[in-house]
């Protein structure tokens, strides 16, 4: 007796846990309706410009800029404000590297905001696959931004993003340090390799790395890669036409990095440094490192940790290996930051709008001549010598490699800096790198 | 045991009523309790259990039923494997050097020495920090190039054991592990030291009186009495290493190369960087079962000795 009604009960109570548990069905019923077709997110659209008059709107949007990029983006915020009185827009600011996963959280659940920052790419892709991400083509105009910046948001002839800004992967250097040991800015890799014999005797670590972030050694083997395979290598193997990863460029490449590490290239334990904790451009700073292969975006760091140090900071582009393919003035680089609309969201017309204004020249202008980007929008007018230089390089170069963690899909992505980290820590010879990222791109790449 | 259940087995018999009263009561308080375990607890394993059927994502609605097949994929992944040993060796390490080391600083804290206070405070210092700021902290201690550890060893002659702790695969689960460890012994120190400070004067009095060293008070008075204490906090500390996560992700987020992954680490990496919640969640499920076969062992481990003490 005792024992069964007992059992009655707590089959009440889990019935009751099952209907407490609803909010998630009812989730992925609105997912349903958002996603029907377009026109209905289009008349939705207009539901909320009709009530806009009398009801106020509230835009969330996620991005991750910080320092002078972030009010940058706060202006624009402010700007559309202004233009849109009833509308208001909660921006939330969130950290590099927790932010991917927040995004894919609140786009499962169900509560994702309405405007969403990316680097398009593989990374934007899978959303965009998942049908998570509003189709913009309509609303923005292409022609204001440059071809191999929006190219990155463009899948199949549609538009799901618009960018404000690019940066390219120079090699940066310490000048005084060059000009100490009477070194030039090398032309081959030749010159880089002697380069780093001067260095290492005189015991000046040649490259500052921190490579427990990962994507930062990522840069060595991708401009390996390109200057031995030549610019169409990593699109042959990423597309499946032609080359693949386990192609004898890409060994060749994971060998030229272990060649490195052997010479002392790199500093004691690179992998366990950490890039946001500035642990290599401590030594950059100290003058206990000579050179760093890094985005653009180290000009800002120095700005905003050591400002003397600019005076001494040069850049060179990577230097062209004899017999290779590839050009010196072929570069590494990416896009950054892409703004998107969630499928999600409530007001998708409003959102649009909104990213416009995010991807204005204004915007752009404004982190170009502070926070030291390269504007995605044309016509900007630089302010800042070293951003003048960069761009011209980006215009000039023959063609750019986009980073591969952020073009590839998640899994492969992650497949490729694992492996990219075990070549620097000579846990893994190149060939078996290279079969591993292969094989995953079978897997992955196939479907 | 066996004769409260039959005295309540007549007491049914005779006053069914009463019983009834009772069941209300009870379900009355534990209802509540149950509601919130059950949806936090219950059905989240189960729900965990459902996912890791699946292919899935996690972003879209598309998933894929593909039945056992991520557990046969776990089963063949070198990368569990390594994290599960790295768990079981976090598990050694805690059991190993947290609980002896909080118990020496527990029992250093009643020695008769000047500036106790100071000490007590000091010492339950690293429990009182954020787990990030802990974790930043020891990179920069075990930096390679200018940490203070390699620093210190090049000051006392000892250059051949400088290398880069984190940066290594060979040490760097060590170091964390240490780090884990430094910042967990206070807290049982703390547990340790109340249940110390419990123990009757009386019993020591005594034993002065028949004349025992310190090591036979402690032998035959202080340990004794610690023991279910060290009992719960071995428990506390086995669960607590088998689902540990934050300083590994924050010192080497599972590097260099996986050598430093737990399951719990590569369960996140999986599900959040990887988007394969299917396979996120059977490594879930997986860490849940190992952890519930585990406990069972302890308590049963537990059981047996009150046995022979009685």
């Amino acid at each position: 007796m005792f024992g069964k009604k007992t059992l009655w009960i707590m089959l009440i109570a889990i019935m009751l846990l099952i209907v407490a548990c609803g909010p998630s069905d009812e989730t992925s019923e609105n997912e349903d309706n958002t996603g029907e077709d377009s026109s209905e997110t289009e008349n939705s659209g207009d539901d909320s410009e009709a009530e806009g008059d009398e009801e106020e709107i509230t835009l969330i949007l996620w991005h991750i800029e910080t320092g002078p990029s972030g009010e940058a983006i706060e202006a624009a915020v402010d700007r559309f404000e202004e233009k849109n009185p009833n509308v208001t827009v909660e921006v939330s600011q969130q950290e590099n590297d927790p932010y991917k996963s927040q995004l894919s959280v609140a786009m499962g659940g169900g509560n994702p905001p309405d405007v969403f920052h990316s680097w398009g790419g593989g990374w934007l892709k899978q959303f965009v696959d998942s049908d998570q991400v509003v189709d913009i083509t309509d609303s923005v105009d292409a022609s204001l931004y440059n071809e191999a910046a929006l190219s990155v948001s463009t899948f199949e002839d549609s538009i799901y993003g618009a960018p404000v800004s690019m940066d390219v992967v120079p090699v940066f250097y310490n000048k005084e340090i060059f000009e100490e040991y009477g070194i030039e800015e090398p032309e081959t890799y030749e010159d880089l390799l002697g380069i780093v014999e001067t260095l290492t005797s005189n015991d000046i670590t040649p490259f500052a790395l921190a490579n427990q972030t990962k994507w930062t050694g990522s840069f060595y083997l991708m401009y390996m890669a390109e200057r031995l395979g030549g610019p169409e290598l990593f699109n042959e193997a990423f597309e499946r036409s032609g080359r693949t990863f386990d192609d004898e460029a890409y060994i060749e490449a994971g060998q030229k990095i272990q060649e490195l590490v052997e010479m002392g290239a790199f500093p004691e334990g690179v992998n366990g440094m950490n890039y946001d904790t500035g642990q290599s451009r401590q030594l950059l700073y100290t003058n206990s490192a000579a050179m760093m292969v890094m985005g653009g975006w180290l000009v800002n760091n120095v700005r905003d940790e050591m400002p003397e140090f600019e005076e001494k900071l040069g850049f060179f582009l990577f230097p062209s290996i004899e017999g290779g393919e590839g050009e010196q003035n072929h570069v590494v680089g990416g896009v950054s930051p892409v703004f998107s609309v969630a499928k999600q969201s409530e007001h998708p017309e409003m959102a649009a709008e909104l990213v416009n204004e995010l991807a204005s020249l204004e915007t752009a202008t404004q982190l170009s001549n502070n926070a030291g980007s390269i504007s995605a929008v044309n016509g900007v007018e630089y302010e800042d010598p070293y951003i003048q230089e960069m761009s011209d390089i980006l215009e000039s170069s023959e063609a750019m490699q986009t980073y591969y963690d952020q073009t590839l899909p998640p899994e492969l992505a992650q497949t490729h800096l694992d492996t990219t980290q075990a070549i620097f820590g000579l846990s893994m010879t190149p060939e078996e790198a290279m079969a591993e990222v292969e094989e995953k791109a079978k897997e992955v790449l196939a479907e | 045991m066996e004769r409260t259940d039959d005295l309540k087995i007549v007491k049914v018999k005779n006053v069914p009523k009463r019983k009834n009263k009772d069941t209300w009561a009870i379900i009355g308080f534990i209802a509540p309790a149950f509601l919130i375990y059950g949806v936090y607890v219950i059905y989240s394993i189960f729900m965990t259990f459902y996912y890791s059927l699946f292919d899935w994502t996690g972003i879209d609605s598309n998933m894929v039923f593909i039945g056992l097949e991520n557990y046969i994929a776990l089963f063949r992944d070198g990368v569990f494997w390594t994290s599960i040993q790295n768990n079981f060796l976090l598990v050694i390490a805690s059991l190993f050097t947290q609980l002896p080391i909080g118990l020496i600083m527990a029992l250093l804290l009643f020695s008769p020495i000047k500036g106790m206070r100071l000490f007590r405070s000091v010492y339950f210092m690293p429990f009182l920090m954020s787990t990030v700021a802990i974790g930043i902290l020891f990179i920069f201690i075990y930096e390679g190039n200018y940490g203070l550890l390699n620093s210190v060893l090049g000051v006392i002659g000892l250059e051949s054991l400088q290398t880069a702790w984190i940066g290594k695969e060979s040490t760097a689960i060590w170091a964390v592990i240490a780090t884990v460890c430094w910042q967990f012994a206070p807290f049982y120190m703390i547990l340790f030291r109340a249940t110390i400070v419990g123990i009757p004067e009386e019993l020591y009095e005594a034993a002065d009186i028949d004349g025992a060293t310190g090591w036979q008070r402690f032998k035959n008075i202080t340990l004794p009495l610690l023991m279910p204490i060290i009992v719960t906090s071995a428990i506390l500390s086995v669960i607590g290493s088998l689902k540990y996560f934050d300083l590994i992700y924050v010192m080497t987020g599972g590097g260099p190369n996986n050598s430093t992954e737990l399951m719990a680490t590569y369960m996140y990496k999986q599900t959040f960087t990887n988007f394969n919640m299917g396979y996120g969640s059977s490594i879930s499920f997986a860490m849940f079962i190992i952890a519930f076969i585990v406990t069972l062992f302890i308590l049963f481990g537990d059981k047996q000795r009150k046995g022979n003490d009685s």
